[in-house]
């Protein structure tokens, strides 16, 4: 009884040693290159720092000047969120129609579902980037499209301060790939039997939508929703490269300004205090959907 | 759980090879004496002829290994502060009269006055003054890459179709204003390309008034009257409304930061620009050397002083952190005086500060550098005295306020050119008094 | 309910409901054929304009605009944007992209699956309360970290080394806990009994894992690999901030420079390297098909 004990005990110390050696790798990753710069970060943003001299404390003088005394930053914020709750709901929308429509079961579903993807798989990249200013420049592609179905147009897309958040809001729905593959897949596991038991009622196709697709996809909707806000609020490569944050500051989005201030004339102190408010915009705007989700989300209960 | 160890040490092997591969500084330390790396920011044809004489450098330096990297104006700034945050400038490094100090007080400069005691830096055929616009507290910083002055370029075959007359050498933004409109009246064209918002349009105007940009002691403006800024933002406005200038917009999305070869005058679309001298042989070359252009300097606040002035175009700077300072300062010697890497500048920089240098490429150079030449030794007969350096900070000014909310935002029609300027005024005083 | 719809449908006149059926299905399925692939077309146009313009004499790219196929095709564009800039080759930011690309998702895999590993099967303390913390990673926006990561790397002195893109991986923090819990999902599909009838053979948990363990989760690692060659690929910003010589430029950092519109002027060479650096991505979307959708269905990566 005692000797199985102390075996039971030395197992379970075992256990516990090669538990926290396999995991080691990203213990250690975690501790050093996310908690400790987090500390960091917060302190950062109460100090002025310029990486040539050591940082000096202000106390709440960044989060003052943030709130009080920079305009650009109020208008990053507000072309963020611009940018972030209307390319989302587009995108997911976008993804859920075309998913539905690739749920059929056809010959062929499978090749389209991998083209409809592919602008998805580039995505982010740099040349994709390249790709969009040309095509939204005033001698590009879609001035010259217009002038083909005899709509000339001289228009300057990227400089107009009207039209430069859409390019990127389009081309960021344009890769809706990665959420309508979620959905194909939510879709799948909806029982046909409700489908069938709706039909045999005389329920009509959007009531159909509305009681039985919706409802059982919400999980996934809920889990979409929750990505894509985080990387609309962090959109950076896009404006980068494209418009770079013009004209106007229209597209000015908080990670590039924030990029900017660290990098560009080095204000590391202000910098790190809008990371932290990002992290609070972020952690603010997931506690409200997942609140919020009470009330939409329709979880099967077994 | 030996084994476990063992994994984690082959872990550790594995990440340990990767420095091998990634070009680190151990694999440079051994070269080091060997090795210059040089900055430069610019446009293609500056990337082109400095790239050919820095060849032609190390064909007579065998056994040196020059590392070179260049980029765009708005881009060299990030990445230059960047490189030193991490400790990791270039040996030279090409910098700007407006934030040499700047550089200088973050302590990332070395001085070059023992170079030139020492004889591996030679001064001894360049003209005193044209050395001072590089000087901080008596010490020499940054050596002067050849003269400069704010020029607008004209067509003259425009002028001539439109029946417009070439301006004066004295001409004011008055006749500024109704030459850009008599052109755009006639031809249909824009007068001139788009950038008349620039920064150094709101120094220069102060300059012409006698005043600066700055106050003397760094800590706000430096000059008591909104009203000729006001006005100079009112005249862009009537332009761009009269089309006479390209829109912001339009100039925002395919001229701005294009490079001068972009510049609508090229394509003729425009009979005027502005730039600085030295960018003018490039613009040139781009247009085509059949065309026939005519320079006069920028043009002054009405009943007052000159708004040019003679600056250095840019300077060579060599960095705290050089590995080798010497051949650094050796290499800066033959940009200044070497013969045959001058031939392959080509003034690209502004007109040379060696005597020697700007006598040989007399005969050599074609009509376009020589009118560049003829220009800039006529500029001083019609010039004001160089404004001091900017204060640190100017660059947090220019990218952070005078850009978005004041110049960009008047253009779009966003706010007026009084609040505008009253915005400038605010929070130039409160950056700079921050410092 | 549905016995008698049936019964009455069998009243009916069976044959001609079902020739009407047909034909209807048939009209159906040309309908949605044909506008998947007008769509389709649209959704591809960019990409196919792009690769189509790299192929375009200098003289077309703007006179044939929107054409796909170029009138007189060309390499020419390939062999100029080849040379790069600088001096520097765009062999050398092949290099650098395979470098970083290749040690990176290696990095990534290894560390995810050992990870997960540890998770999924070991039980130590605080075990749920790590994986929580993992998971919460999930949605914490890389510019939190990446002024204190900055700042913390350049102290060590690895500016300008491959080190601060590749430890991040190594260490499981740079958007990993995406993998590690697919991987931990997968390793929980395994029956537990594999593992108990192994500690009865006396196995430990290192050579369990390594001889039994590693080739059930193939299919996972794959999958993790796709996704972690992608992100790696594209990244823009990490390369950005951390290799400042053009010797250690990777693709999109060089691309962005090659693209600098103030030098350049060969679009051609432009569009070339941009669809050039595409072809990694799209060459293992093509053959990799299957598994990529199956990973983001099930999933929900990116």
């Amino acid at each position: 009884m005692v000797q199985s004990l102390t075996f039971a005990t030395t197992r379970s110390r075992r256990n516990a040693i090669s538990g926290y050696l396999f995991i080691s790798p990203w213990l250690i990753g975690f501790i050093t290159l996310t908690i400790f710069p987090i500390i960091a970060v917060v302190y950062l943003g109460f100090t002025r720092y310029d990486i040539f001299s050591a940082p000096q404390w202000t106390g709440l003088a960044n989060y003052r000047r943030m709130f009080t005394a920079d305009p650009r930053f109020w208008t990053s914020v507000r072309s963020t969120f611009v940018f972030a709750f209307s390319s989302v709901p587009l995108k997911l929308a976008f993804a859920l129609a075309v998913a539905m429509v690739l749920a059929a079961k056809r010959r062929g579903v499978g090749v389209y579902r991998a083209l409809y993807y592919a602008p998805s798989i580039v995505g982010t990249s740099v040349a994709v980037a390249v790709m969009w200013r040309q095509i939204f420049a005033r001698r590009g592609l879609v001035n010259w499209v217009l002038g083909f179905l005899g709509l000339p147009s001289t228009t300057s897309w990227l400089g107009e301060p009207a039209t430069a958040i859409w390019t990127i809001v389009l081309l960021v729905v344009w890769q809706f790939g990665s959420p309508m593959l979620i959905f194909l897949a939510g879709l799948k596991q909806i029982p046909a039997e409700m489908y069938e038991a709706a039909d045999i009622d005389g329920a009509r196709a959007h009531q159909r939508f509305f009681r039985i697709t919706l409802p059982m996809l919400s999980p996934i909707i809920l889990f979409n929703l929750i990505m894509q806000i985080i990387f609309g609020l962090t959109v950076f490569t896009q404006a980068f490269i494209i418009t770079g944050g013009g004209p106007l500051d229209t597209t000015n989005f908080y990670a590039l300004y924030l990029y900017r201030r660290a990098f560009e004339t080095f204000q590391m102190g202000y910098g790190s205090a809008m990371a932290v408010v990002l992290l609070a915009v972020v952690g603010v705007c997931t506690a409200i959907v997942l609140k919020t989700s009470a009330r939409w989300v329709f979880y099967e209960t077994e | 759980m030996r084994k476990a160890t063992a994994i984690l040490v082959c872990l550790l092997l594995i990440a340990g090879i990767v420095p091998l591969f990634s070009g680190g500084r151990s694999e440079e330390g051994a070269t080091a004496a060997s090795e210059l790396r040089i900055m430069w920011w610019g446009s293609q044809r500056r990337h082109e002829l400095t790239i050919g004489a820095i060849d032609e450098y190390t064909a007579g330096n065998p056994g040196l290994n020059v590392n070179y990297e260049f980029a765009g104006w708005q881009d060299y700034w990030t990445r230059l502060t960047t490189m030193a945050a991490g400790g990791d400038l270039p040996d030279i490094i090409q910098q700007d009269y407006a934030y040499l100090s700047e550089w200088q007080a973050r302590n990332q400069l070395l001085p070059l006055d023992s170079f030139i005691s020492s004889g591996v830096l030679d001064l001894s055929n360049v003209d005193d003054g044209l050395l001072q616009g590089g000087r901080i507290g008596g010490q020499l910083y940054g050596l002067n890459l050849g003269s400069n002055a704010e020029s607008i370029v004209m067509d003259r075959a425009v002028f001539e179709a439109a029946g417009v007359e070439i301006p004066a050498w004295d001409w004011t933004w008055d006749d500024f204003e109704e030459t850009v409109l008599a052109i755009r009246e006639a031809t249909g064209i824009w007068g001139i390309g788009g950038n008349l918002y620039n920064e150094q349009i709101w120094q220069s105007i102060y300059l012409s008034l006698g005043e600066d940009a700055y106050n003397a002691e760094g800590t706000g403006v430096g000059y008591s009257d909104d009203g000729p800024l006001v006005r100079h933002f009112e005249m862009l406005l009537r332009l761009q409304e009269a089309d006479a200038i390209p829109h912001i917009s339009e100039h925002l999305a395919s001229y701005h930061e294009q490079g001068v070869e972009a510049a609508p005058i090229v394509a003729g679309d425009a009979a005027m620009e502005y730039l600085w001298s030295n960018q003018i042989i490039a613009l040139w070359n781009a247009a085509g050397a059949d065309r026939d252009m005519v320079i006069r300097p920028i043009p002054r606040v009405a009943g007052g002083e000159a708004g040019v002035y003679i600056k250095p175009s840019m300077f060579f700077s060599i960095t705290r952190t050089a590995r080798n300072p010497e051949a650094a300062a050796a290499f800066l010697s033959s940009f200044t005086n070497d013969v045959g890497i001058n031939r392959i500048l080509l003034a690209e920089r502004g007109v040379p500060i060696a005597a020697p240098i700007r006598a040989d490429l007399a005969d050599r150079i074609t009509a376009i550098e020589a009118t560049v030449f003829e220009y800039i030794a006529e500029v001083p007969n019609w010039a004001s005295p160089i404004p001091p350096p900017e204060p640190a900070g100017h660059g947090d000014i220019i990218n952070n306020v005078y850009n978005p909310r004041v110049a960009e935002a008047i253009l779009f029609g966003q706010t007026t050119p009084q609040r505008g300027a009253e915005i400038l005024r605010q929070e130039v005083a409160s950056i700079l008094g921050s410092n | 309910m549905s016995n008698s719809t049936q019964t009455i449908l069998l009243r009916e006149d069976v044959q001609a409901r079902l020739r009407a059926k047909r034909r209807r299905d048939l009209r159906g399925s040309i309908v949605f054929h044909s506008f998947v692939i007008l769509f389709g077309f649209l959704m591809l146009y960019p990409l196919l304009w792009l690769a189509g313009s790299s192929f375009k004499p200098s003289g077309e790219i703007f006179t044939n605009l929107g054409a796909i196929i170029p009138s007189e095709p060309t390499l020419m564009n390939f062999v100029n944007g080849w040379r790069g800039f600088g001096g520097i080759t765009f062999t050398t930011f092949y290099q650098n992209s395979f470098l970083y690309a290749g040690i990176g998702t290696f990095a990534a895999v290894l560390s995810s699956v050992v990870v997960a590993y540890g998770f999924a099967r070991l039980k130590f303390p605080l075990r749920g309360f790590w994986f929580t913390c993992m998971l919460m990673t999930l949605m914490m926006p890389v510019q939190i970290q990446i002024i204190p990561q900055y700042i913390f790397f350049s102290q060590l002195g690895m500016i300008n080394t491959f080190w601060p893109l590749l430890l991040p991986r190594f260490l499981g923090q740079a958007g990993q806990a995406f993998f590690i819990f697919m991987i931990v999902q997968f390793i929980r599909g395994i029956p537990i009994q594999l593992d108990e009838a192994a500690e009865i053979d006396g196995a430990n948990k290192v050579t369990f894992f390594l001889r039994v363990m590693l080739p059930l989760v193939k299919p996972a690692m794959v999958t993790a690999g796709i996704f972690s060659f992608y992100w790696t690929w594209s990244d823009f910003l990490t390369p950005l901030i951390y290799l400042n010589r053009p010797r250690l430029y990777t693709v999109s950092v060089a691309l962005r420079a090659f693209s600098d519109p103030a030098g350049a002027t060969d679009w051609g060479a432009i569009y070339a390297m941009s669809f050039l650096s595409l072809v990694p991505v799209l060459v293992i979307f093509v053959l990799f098909q299957k598994h990529i959708v199956e990973g983001i269905s099930t999933t929900g990566l990116k």
